[in-house]
């Protein structure tokens, strides 16, 4: 039996072969991939470190909360989906505190007054951390664009998740609840 | 990188716009040209609209079947915006099956209509780079280069803008109606794009620096998931089109065709 290929077939498998040969040339070292050392505010990259004081003068690491699923929350009190799902992130942090996960809310105080975010606090009844940015440090740090946004960290530091503007309970939950699921839950810091 | 577009009080994300955009101009070209295709601007238009509805709620299900929980103390998440709650698997699913179950009812033959598709598709691949571009995704991997950018705490490779480049060149090949364009037979419109763009995706994924590496060491490195489904849908267009023959094979309008493109076209 005779086999006749014609010019296409050869062309076809040669673009194949090439391709092949390209993808083993440009295979990447173990690990090489962007994901997880450099600090950077992205999803796959590590949280930037952030150090600020709460409201009576504790100062609070992200560092710190190193093997914990950390919520990373910016606000002010002049911002209305701010407003709308602090009572979220307040219901899912008395939820799953217990699983070890940690929520860390920042006032981006650079633009909002004192005086008002601390009756906002009040108002809403919010029990989690809360560290105020006055030098707009993390806000930098976090290349805030637009408030509120989130960050969602592993336990390894690494952020999983970023989200800006407001969220409901479910996609608050959803969120935490994939975090513990990578990291197993831990007990609360 | 622009993730946000600030107008006023208004604070839009631009990556979602820029594919809301590209979607609303991919659509209207392949509207306009889809009488090249033997079918009409309404047809592709519902069959879009059908398998967009369908894909939304096809990826908002996946999450709700996942997590029903978390949707039942939080019915009105079933319904937000967020985009992060939709599951690109079901969604894909989602409008697949809507789109077969629909094609089928209307009696739409399917590489017709995958050639008529296939202007929107162009144009999504661009608007996907701005995205990317306005988003600071699918960054590219370090590299000390001229024209190397600064992003995400090191010079890289500008990933975005090489996507950008690929996805206008293949636009520019692929533009309905250009001179010197092959169409016929049905399907090959389609399978060209599936392999340029393939191609494309192979050959650039090596200079990124968020690729998803296959679990398994080899003497080489590590290989990356994306150039590897790339071989395989390169692979398979060109077989296709091996499949299809050249351009001598019956196209939309050969002589023996009927007067009436869709009935010449349903089967």
């Amino acid at each position: 039996m005779k086999f006749r290929f014609s010019n296409r077939v050869i062309i076809y498998i040669a673009i194949l072969i090439v391709a092949a040969l390209w993808i083993l040339a440009s295979a990447a070292a173990p690990g090489s991939t962007t994901i997880g050392r450099i600090p950077a505010p992205q999803a796959g990259f590590l949280a930037p470190e952030i150090s600020l004081p709460t409201a009576s003068g504790e100062i609070i690491r992200l560092s710190d909360l190193r093997g914990h699923p950390v919520l990373v929350n910016f606000w002010a009190s002049w911002c209305p989906p701010c407003r709308a799902e602090m009572p979220a992130i307040q219901q899912v942090y008395q939820s799953l505190q217990s699983h070890g996960v940690v929520v860390l809310s920042v006032n981006a105080a650079n633009q909002d007054d004192r005086a008002q975010a601390a009756e906002f606090i009040r108002s809403l009844g919010l029990k989690f951390p809360i560290v105020f940015d006055e030098a707009g440090q993390a806000s930098a740090a976090y290349a805030l664009h637009s408030l509120p946004s989130s960050f969602f960290i592993d336990s390894e530091g690494v952020i999983r998740d970023v989200v800006v503007g407001g969220m409901s309970e479910a996609a608050l939950s959803i969120r935490l609840h994939r975090l513990l699921g990578e990291t197993g839950g831990a007990a609360s810091p | 990188m622009m993730p946000i577009l600030q107008i006023g009080p208004l604070a839009i994300p631009l990556p979602g716009l820029l594919l809301l955009a590209g979607l609303w101009l991919g659509l209207e070209l392949a509207e306009r040209n889809a009488h090249r295709f033997g079918l009409q601007a309404s047809s592709l238009y519902n069959l879009t609209m059908v398998m967009l509805l369908a894909g939304v709620a096809g990826a908002r299900l996946e999450y709700a079947l996942r997590y029903p929980a978390e949707f039942a103390a939080s019915p009105a998440g079933l319904v937000s915006l967020d985009s992060g709650l939709l599951d690109p698997a079901g969604g894909l699913a989602g409008a697949l099956i809507a789109g077969l179950i629909y094609g089928s009812r209307k009696g739409l033959a399917w590489w017709p209509a995958l050639d008529a598709f296939t202007p929107l598709l162009t144009v999504m691949g661009v608007a996907l780079a701005l995205s990317h571009l306005a988003s600071g995704t699918a960054f590219g991997a370090p590299a000390d280069l001229p024209w190397s950018i600064s992003l995400w705490g090191a010079r890289r490779h500008p990933a975005q803008l090489y996507e950008l480049l690929a996805a206008a060149l293949i636009l520019a090949v692929m533009w309905p109606g250009r001179k010197g364009q092959i169409t016929s037979p049905p399907g090959r419109y389609f399978l060209t794009f599936v392999a340029l763009s393939a191609g494309a995706r192979l050959f650039l994924e090596a200079f990124r620096g968020d690729s998803q590496l296959l679990p398994l060491d080899l003497p080489v490195g590590s290989l990356r998931l994306a150039q590897l489904a790339a071989w395989l849908a390169l692979a398979a267009s060109l077989w296709g089109l091996f499949h299809l023959g050249g351009p001598e094979n019956k196209g939309y309008f050969d002589s023996d065709a009927t007067s009436e493109p869709e009935q010449h076209l349903n089967q």
